[in-house]
């Protein structure tokens, strides 16, 4: 029965081709407008996790400050970004007794000197100069694509690592490795340039490694005249399930330093991305919502065409009831045309938003990913839609009586 | 056995002033294998009388009794079901829907009796086997002419394997070459046995019907048995004393001349129908009651 049902209302559909389309377009527009948006959402998400996953799920981020208050049950509960510009209370005694603590195996402090540096007569100011130890290579996997990266012994030699963007926008083709550029005046050699890291729209670390240049702790304390701060200390645990107990001995230690005083934020990487992915579902949310407004539009274009289809089609539901449909079968039949109607306006949706997708990944820095959730919702959807609207035509149908439906011709 | 028992059945349309009696307060029985045609002049409730029969409508007053069973109060979707399994519709025109093929027009009531896809056209198949349009199973209506049309609907009213067939003027917009045609497909479907009920308005048909009535004003005032093959004596009496021959009657529709006699001439002529005295016709404008026994 219900397979006939679905011929019958593809059959009638069929015969209505434009009006059909036409109909259709509403519930086209409105589920590709929210299956981009949340696939938009979801490639956000995703970027995140990859950086995440490029330092590695056992690295704890120390930051200055309460940069977030927690819950009781260790979720994050607000975000304080007054913290951010306040000076650092991170020191280099803090460093030192986090390396002599047990299961931690690589400790980096990440210290901003400054933004610009000077190249022949030219000069690029959108750059991150960071100074850090050795420790910094072991933390990001060794991803140092040329060179190498300096080691302890070089703590005060003029050297850089350098991120890929830098490299190509400094030195073109040439091999950067042993060219020479300026911070603040003085000559620095290209040690090591780094491999692409994943464009970041959401740094976790909170600078742009492609736009980097890493130097040694001394150099950097040198350059900036002692006045560099440490914005913050990545370090890394051997064994991931010791993590909770570093963590824990590390916010004692900490505290012993800071005289008992909170000032300081260690975050997991797993933290740092369900913060992320809050604001990117609160967002994804919002916007999916406003695009949800074309759904109900087009739902009312549904129900516009089966009313119409309704009225032309009077004398056929007299025969239909003639030949012994009962109310409940005329009932389902309009019901199966709306839903019909919604249901492969939702497939051409989903069909556009993969286009959509695609060319979004040509031509810009998004990633969106299209997941079987956000399909079977977007289907939901407009299912539940083309049924809803349909509702009151289908009523107006079944209700009709036989003799004047067939009175009419 | 009655297959057909109407009960004092009388319609009313409309409310207060615009009251109209359609049928007034009607008893028939039907018995099963008949033939029976229905004449009588426009507005006389003929199409009133098979909607009730037929069970697309409800007797305002009265009881129906189709196959033993009381169905004159049936709820919509009772009155639906016995409606798809007990009765056959051939209407006047436009039987068919256009968006389906012959073959799935003919097998539209078994859908609503969920009978199968396959079985159902196997069984439409054969159907239209039976009234000779097999090769025009995959046809769209609007590719047929007026004549096949009438017999997939006939097609499509057998295939319920119904206990009557209704046919409501089913060669009204016929030919006369068609006419025949569907007439003798009516006419070999009542020789296997089926009952029908048709109302028409050429008397030359009345040929294949074996019982006649005869209505005026809702109420039956003509009923007579009649010989298959032979037009009724009765009608024969009453339409064709003068001079114009049938065939010019048949030329000119004999319809339109109905419609052109004022109904109190007809009256009056009534007292020549053989078996007229059933029910004499009484002044409309009363006041309705419902009258039990
Ligand atoms: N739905 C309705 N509302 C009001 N009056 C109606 C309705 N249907 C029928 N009638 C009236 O009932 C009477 C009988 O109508 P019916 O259609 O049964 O006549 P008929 O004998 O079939 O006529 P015809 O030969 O023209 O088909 C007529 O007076 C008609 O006007
Ligand atoms: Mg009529």
């Amino acid at each position: 029965m219900i397979i006939s049902d679905y011929k019958m209302a593809l059959a009638s559909i069929r015969s209505a081709r434009w009006r059909s389309s036409l109909t259709m377009l509403g519930i086209i527009i409105g589920i590709s407008s929210v299956v981009t948006i949340a696939s938009l959402g979801e490639g956000l998400k995703k970027q995140v996790s990859e950086q995440i996953n490029q330092l590695g799920g056992n690295v704890l981020t120390i930051r200055s400050g309460n940069v977030v208050s927690k819950n009781s049950d260790g979720s994050v509960a607000s975000v304080n970004p007054l913290a951010l510009f306040s000076a650092s209370t991170l020191t280099d005694q803090d460093v030192a007794s986090i390396q002599k603590l047990d299961g931690v195996s690589a400790v980096a402090p990440m210290s901003l000197i400054t933004n610009s540096i000077g190249y022949e007569d030219r000069e690029m100011n959108n750059v991150y100069v960071v100074s850090s130890t050795p420790d910094l290579n072991v933390v990001l996997q060794d991803k140092v694509n040329f060179g190498a990266f300096f080691i302890p012994e070089d703590t005060n030699e003029n050297y850089a690592v350098i991120g890929t963007s830098i490299a190509e926008e400094l030195f073109g083709g040439v091999n950067p490795v042993g060219q020479t550029f300026t911070i603040s005046g003085t000559n620095f050699l290209v040690r090591g340039v780094h491999e692409p890291f994943q464009a970041g729209v959401l740094s976790t670390i909170g600078i742009d490694l492609n736009y980097s240049i890493i130097i040694p702790p001394a150099t950097g304390k040198r350059i900036s005249e002692n006045r560099a701060q440490i914005a913050q200390i990545l370090v890394q645990v051997s064994d991931q399930k010791r993590l909770d107990v570093v963590l824990l001995e590390l916010q004692h230690e900490l505290r012993t330093n800071h005289k008992g005083q909170n000032n300081f934020t260690i975050l997991k990487q797993e933290e740092l991305a369900n913060v992320s992915d809050d604001i990117i579902n609160a967002a994804t949310a919002v916007i999916s919502g406003i695009a949800a407004i074309s759904l109900i539009v087009g739902g009312i274009g549904i129900m516009n065409t089966l009313l119409v289809s309704v009225s032309e089609r009077t004398r056929e539901i007299g025969i239909r009831k003639a030949v012994g449909a009962t109310n409940r079968q005329i009932l389902r039949q309009f019901l199966m045309e709306g839903l019909v109607l919604s249901l492969v306006g939702g497939v051409v949706g989903i069909a556009l938003a993969v286009a959509g997708n695609f060319l979004l990944r040509i031509y810009t820095d998004f990633r969106p990913v299209i997941t079987p959730s956000i399909i079977l919702i977007a289907l939901g959807t407009a299912v539940t839609i083309g049924v809803i609207f349909a509702v009151m035509p289908a009523l107006q149908a079944a209700r009709k009586h036989p003799i004047e439906a067939l009175r009419n011709e | 056995m009655a297959v057909i028992e109407l009960q004092e059945v009388s319609k009313l349309y409309g409310f207060g002033d615009a009251t109209t009696l359609a049928l007034d307060e009607v008893d028939l029985h039907i018995e099963t294998g008949e033939f029976v045609a229905i004449m009588g002049p426009s507005g006389s409730g003929k199409t009133t009388l098979l909607n009730i029969i037929g069970l697309l409508d409800k007797p305002t007053h009265g009881e129906y009794v189709l196959d033993t069973r009381y169905v004159s109060r049936l709820r919509s979707g009772q009155q639906a079901r016995a409606r798809r399994d007990k009765i056959g519709f051939v209407f006047q025109s436009a039987n068919l829907l256009p968006r389906l093929n012959v073959l799935e027009n003919v097998a539209l009531p078994l859908a609503y009796k969920g009978t199968l896809p396959v079985r159902r056209l196997k069984l439409a198949s054969d159907m239209l086997e039976r009234v000779g349009l097999r090769d025009k199973e995959y046809f769209y209506p609007k590719h047929l002419s007026g004549g096949q049309i009438q017999r997939v609907a006939i097609a499509r009213a057998l295939i319920n394997n119904p206990t009557i067939i209704i046919a409501d003027e089913p060669t009204g917009n016929l030919d006369s070459g068609n006419s025949k045609i569907v007439m003798e497909l009516l006419s070999e479907i009542h020789r296997s046995g089926n009952t029908v009920v048709m109302v028409t308005h050429n008397p030359e048909l009345t040929r294949y019907a074996n019982r006649l009535l005869y209505m005026h004003d809702g109420t039956i005032v003509g009923d007579e048995k009649t010989k298959l093959g032979e037009v009724a004596k009765g009608i024969k009496n009453v339409y064709f004393t003068d001079e114009s021959s049938v065939e010019e009657h048949l030329a000119h529709g004999v319809a339109t001349i109905m419609r052109e006699v004022p109904p109190k001439e007809l009256s009056s002529k009534k007292p020549k129908l053989p078996k007229a005295q059933t029910k004499k016709p009484r002044t409309r404008k009363r006041s309705y009651k419902r009258s039990k026994k």
